[in-house]
């Protein structure tokens, strides 16, 4: 029997290097866009582009979508309102600018993630970040400068996952106290 | 040993290792609701690994107490981008930049190995400067790279122990540089060649962590006290701490 959402997964697996359709990575990173390449087809309303491994990319990326790169990029990466998704085998050597970053692979420039990034222990950044919330799994690999801008980097999801770590003796002690615990 | 040796407050007895009980946790992993709210970190709750242990250390409180009243200062972490350090010193308004220093440092090598490799096949003319000094220098134009009074504190950890001396020498002559007057570097010397691999990370402003990790680069030396008074000569104050895991743990003010 046809069905509507058959033809949008047949389609998406058909995607072209950078197309809109493949429902992958962004919000769910877990589940990458295949690499393989084809065919023009209908967007998909929450869909996500994705510039799959083995296509290489140079100047800017625009759009308001999300956007999942498991191969190259080389310029300029704008997302306004999307999520980006450097994937394993990424490569982007670009300043990013987007509302979530989320990086498995490999960035050279500076992160804007207006509202968080997350580098995943496979993640290697050489750039400054810039967010709101912050979260580094243990592995990952950071050379550049942090800057949180309202003041709440925590990311609770990240402490539920145990990428941090340590045992406290209980309680915070204020730096300025001094007194700290012993 | 003492009382406040044993409850480790007493003097000197800061800085040991100690492996801690984690506080009860209800089924999800967090601490049940009647216990004290952890606030010190993210994932402070959480019970430590296999190769974590916790480990008191009087030179960072020392570190935090210089720091005090800074405001928004700049801080330089040389090791690993850990979480719960990089939230530990921004949620107390630090602008932290990172880099791992000795990760890059054993990145230059296999580089300086594969470039040495190509160049016994070249011309005399190509070879390459393999003397200490210039590999310092070739490493040093690679990383680093800050203006001059960036920073207000720095993680130094135990890195000196793991690069060559020169390159130590000179990373610290141009640590100097990088620190505003006053500013404060937290360094840690082991007191005999480490038998493992140790990473660090803040638990919360007398705690760290120690992770064992598989071994980056092999100890090159350890430093004795004259040596290690002698390359951080140009800072005013010098405070030492030796834990009873023969960690020795120190501040250098500029």
């Amino acid at each position: 029997m046809w069905k509507k959402e058959d033809v949008k997964s047949e389609a998406s697996e058909n995607s072209p290097g950078v197309s809109p359709g493949s429902r992958a990575a962004a919000g769910n990173p877990a589940r990458e866009a295949s690499p393989t390449v084809p065919v023009s087809l209908p967007l998909a309303s929450k869909g996500s582009a994705s510039i799959s491994q083995g296509i290489r990319i140079k100047g800017e990326v625009t759009g308001s979508e999300d956007l999942f790169v498991d191969g190259q990029v080389e310029g300029k990466v704008n997302l306004s309102n999307g999520i980006l998704t450097v994937g394993p085998n990424g490569e982007v050597k670009a300043d990013i600018f987007a509302r979530e970053v989320i990086v498995r692979g490999r960035v050279d420039g500076k992160i804007v993630g207006r509202e968080k990034i997350q580098l995943w222990s496979t993640g290697n950044v050489a750039g400054d970040l810039q967010t709101e919330r912050l979260s580094i799994e243990d592995g990952a690999v950071l050379r550049g400068r942090v800057e949180i801008e309202t003041g709440k980097p925590i990311d609770k999801h990240a402490e539920a996952r145990g990428v941090a770590a340590g045992t406290s003796k209980g309680g915070a002690v204020s730096v300025s106290s001094g007194s700290a615990g012993d | 040993m003492s009382f406040l040796n044993k409850l480790g407050i007493g003097v000197g007895a800061g800085a040991g290792t100690s492996r801690e009980v984690p506080r009860t946790m209800g089924s999800s992993g967090r601490p049940r609701a009647n216990g004290p709210a952890p606030v010190a970190a993210v994932g402070a709750t959480r019970a430590p690994e296999l190769g974590e242990a916790n480990r008191v250390s009087n030179g960072l409180k020392e570190f935090l107490w210089n720091l005090d009243g800074l405001g928004r200062g700049t801080l330089l972490d040389l090791g690993p981008a850990w979480q719960t350090t990089l939230s530990f010193f921004i949620e107390r308004g630090f602008r932290v930049s990172s880099e791992d220093l000795l990760r890059a440092w054993k990145e230059f090598l296999v580089e300086e190995e594969e470039k040495l490799r190509e160049a016994t096949g070249r011309a005399a003319q190509h070879t390459l400067d393999v003397t200490p000094s210039a590999r310092a220098a070739r490493f040093l134009e690679a990383n680093l790279q800050y203006p001059n009074s960036s920073f207000d504190a720095v993680l130094l950890w135990d890195l000196l122990d793991y690069l060559e001396p020169m390159v130590a020498k000179q990373m610290v002559a141009n640590l100097t540089e990088l620190l505003r007057p006053g500013g404060v570097v937290f360094a840690m010397f082991h007191s005999k060649k480490p038998e493992g691999f140790q990473r660090y990370r803040v638990v919360d402003s007398t705690t760290l962590q120690v992770i064992s990790s598989p071994v980056l680069c092999p100890a090159q030396r350890v430093y004795q006290n004259r040596e290690i008074q002698d390359l951080f000569s140009r800072y005013r104050t010098v405070k030492s701490f030796v834990g009873r895991d023969q960690l020795r743990e120190s501040l250098f003010i500029k």
